[in-house]
């Protein structure tokens, strides 16, 4: 896709020799005229903040009094001296590490299955897409309901199967992240990605599907050989997407159990946010906050650097 | 680097099938899996329903009822009682009108700035752009919570609509961007030699082309703004200025002490909450596949 070829193959000097050739005076005048509403909110809400932030992570700051200077002590606090800092990033890194990749593989599946010559096409994806649409704090309470520890369907049915002891999902510090993790694959495998998929695989071309039947491949080996490869970008671009929103999850666990039982859903967001907005500790969140962006910023650019291993552009 | 044109109908072809589907077997196993996934996919939402209709006594038994004995229709009419609710769905649907607007108008602008002018620094701005998408909120979130506080903007909807008039997000340009590459510059240059100034040529010539991808656009900005939950969280703090996601929680969070169970007014509110955005999805789901294919989402 153009974004991740723009990145990914970037060649500065051809980019410095484009920018400084002549171009005409309107192309300029006409550029940023229309890119000036966008470039007003780049500058004034996403450069601006996130400079003042890097400021304020180097802080004590409360908001009532002024920021007073401490150097780089926020970020050692974090390392040394915030016992919920790592089981915060391990929880996290679960969450999205398990979710993330099951929900982009469920997606491709799906989408693979719903590119087959079939009855009531529309209706079945209709049904898988439905989902997408419950908004995330309805689908809380939803799932709530249905994973209720006493009187949810699930435990119900788990009971009425002879297990008499079911898990206690949201309440249970064990089964509180996969409980998270169900609800969001519930969400997520048939809605938006799994449309990019199905774009994915109309993608594809005939031909060679033609070539490999000619040299007799099966179903199951065109699949493998053939849909799969010509996939991987597609797969690549949903694990990026998915991995940087998937490590920022905020809503489900803090409307579902409020980083609870016990921590269990302590997330990183949660975190930050407990300290910016609970104990108001500006500074620390903001140091907080940069730490995250590094780490999905160099997850990102792992991804892309080991994508040349796997990912397969047809043609290009 | 973007998708390329052929003609419009090569590229809707995606949202039909073309391919020749695999054995007898595999069809029927296709189905199988299919059928009891789209059930499994499909309960919950039935279930909200139906426990939408029981009495808390029915859901709190033993016994499992799938459907109430007698539908109570009257629950919805409780939870509208219990809270605000019709307030926190008229919040939901202001910001949304004006969030939405904000969003087809400045993020085409941008789009077209990109897909169509050559001016000076455009690459760096373009993959600065896309680089916004990489770095978390909560990087600009306490500057930018404590520039409202400062500005006395907390407890307005301008911290929440701001981003939507300052360009939209850089998906959304970028959704738009990919489309407007895919519309040959013939026809732009044909409007240039009758004399169309740049922004007739985005009005009468692009604009009506891009229906679908701006459809789209339109789409996922309601479902943002309709699902956001912690920016209205932090920046309003009076009840009645909630939209519908806050408001929910609120509901979920009253204790139950003096009061009876309330599962059955949850999924209520949960259904009420979830309509607005099923009605519109079935008005414009046609659009809205066209555009996430045709958007050069088109990988």
């Amino acid at each position: 896709m153009a974004a991740t070829t723009t990145t990914s193959r970037f060649d500065v000097r051809a980019v410095v020799r484009r920018e400084l050739a002549p171009r005409k005076r309107w192309q300029n005048i006409y550029g940023y005229l229309f890119l000036t509403p966008w470039l007003i909110g780049f500058l004034g809400l996403f450069i601006g903040p996130g400079v003042t932030s890097i400021y304020l992570s180097l802080t004590k700051y409360d908001v009532l009094s002024a920021p007073e200077f401490i150097g780089f002590a926020n970020y050692v606090k974090m390392f040394t001296d915030d016992p919920l800092f790592w089981p915060s990033i391990w929880r996290t890194a679960y969450y999205a590490g398990v979710g993330v990749p099951l929900g982009v593989l469920g997606s491709m599946f799906l989408s693979i299955l719903l590119n087959n010559k079939i009855r009531a096409l529309p209706a079945y994806r209709t049904l898988f897409f439905m989902p997408s649409l419950v908004p995330i704090v309805a689908s809380v309470v939803l799932w709530k309901w249905l994973l209720n520890d006493d009187f949810g369907i699930v435990n119900q049915g788990l009971r009425n199967l002879g297990i008499m002891d079911p898990p206690g999902w949201f309440g249970d510090r064990r089964w509180a992240i996969p409980s998270l993790i169900m609800m969001g694959l519930w969400q997520g495998i048939g809605g938006t990605r799994m449309i990019i998929f199905l774009a994915g695989l109309q993608g594809i071309p005939e031909e060679l599907y033609e070539a490999a039947s000619i040299d007799g491949a099966s179903a199951w080996s065109k699949l493998w050989n053939v849909t799969i490869p010509l996939l991987t970008p597609t797969i690549f671009f949903n694990m990026i997407l998915g991995i940087i929103g998937g490590l920022q999850t905020f809503t489900a666990a803090f409307v579902a159990t409020e980083g609870g039982p016990g921590f269990a859903t302590w997330f990183f967001s949660l975190h930050l946010y407990k300290q910016a907005f609970d104990y108001w500790n500006m500074g620390y969140a903001a140091a907080l906050a940069w730490f995250f962006a590094v780490i999905i910023v160099s997850l990102t650019v792992w991804q892309m650097r080991l994508s040349s291993r796997w990912v397969f552009y047809y043609g290009g | 680097m973007a998708a390329t044109y052929d003609t419009p109908s090569a590229q809707l072809a995606p949202v039909t099938v073309k391919r020749p589907g695999p054995s007898h077997l595999g069809k029927i196993l296709t189905y199988i899996v299919l059928t009891v996934g789209g059930l499994i996919f499909a309960f919950p939402l039935f279930w909200t329903v139906s426990s939408s209709l029981q009495t808390w006594q029915e859901l709190r038994s033993f016994t499992l009822h799938f459907l109430p004995e007698v539908p109570q229709w009257a629950n919805y009419a409780k939870v509208f009682d219990a809270v605000p609710f019709a307030r926190w769905m008229a919040n939901s649907f202001l910001l949304v009108a004006i969030a939405v607007p904000g969003t087809i108008i400045t993020a085409s602008l941008t789009a077209y700035a990109f897909a169509r002018f050559d001016f000076f620094g455009k690459n760096v701005w373009f993959i600065l752009m896309l680089g916004t998408m990489m770095i978390p909120t909560q990087v600009t979130l306490i500057p930018q919570y404590i520039l409202f506080f400062k500005l006395k903007l907390i407890n307005t909807y301008v911290p929440l609509t701001i981003g939507a008039w300052l360009g939209g997000g850089a998906f959304m340009i970028f959704l738009l961007r990919q489309f407007i590459m895919s519309i040959p510059r013939d026809l732009d240059e044909a409007a240039v030699i009758d004399g169309a100034s740049p922004f007739t040529v985005l009005w009468k010539v692009l604009l009506p082309l891009m229906k679908p991808a701006l459809t789209t656009v339109a789409i996922l900005e309601f479902m943002n703004i309709w699902n956001e939950f912690f920016a209205p969280f932090i920046y309003l703090n009076r009840i009645l200025l909630y939209p519908a996601a806050v408001g929910m929680r609120i509901f979920q969070g009253i204790p139950l002490e003096n009061t009876e169970p309330r599962d059955h007014l949850l999924m209520a509110a949960a259904a009420i909450m979830t309509l607005p955005v099923i009605l519109l999805f079935i008005v414009a789901q046609r659009y809205f596949i066209q555009g996430v294919v045709l958007s050069g989402l088109k990988i």
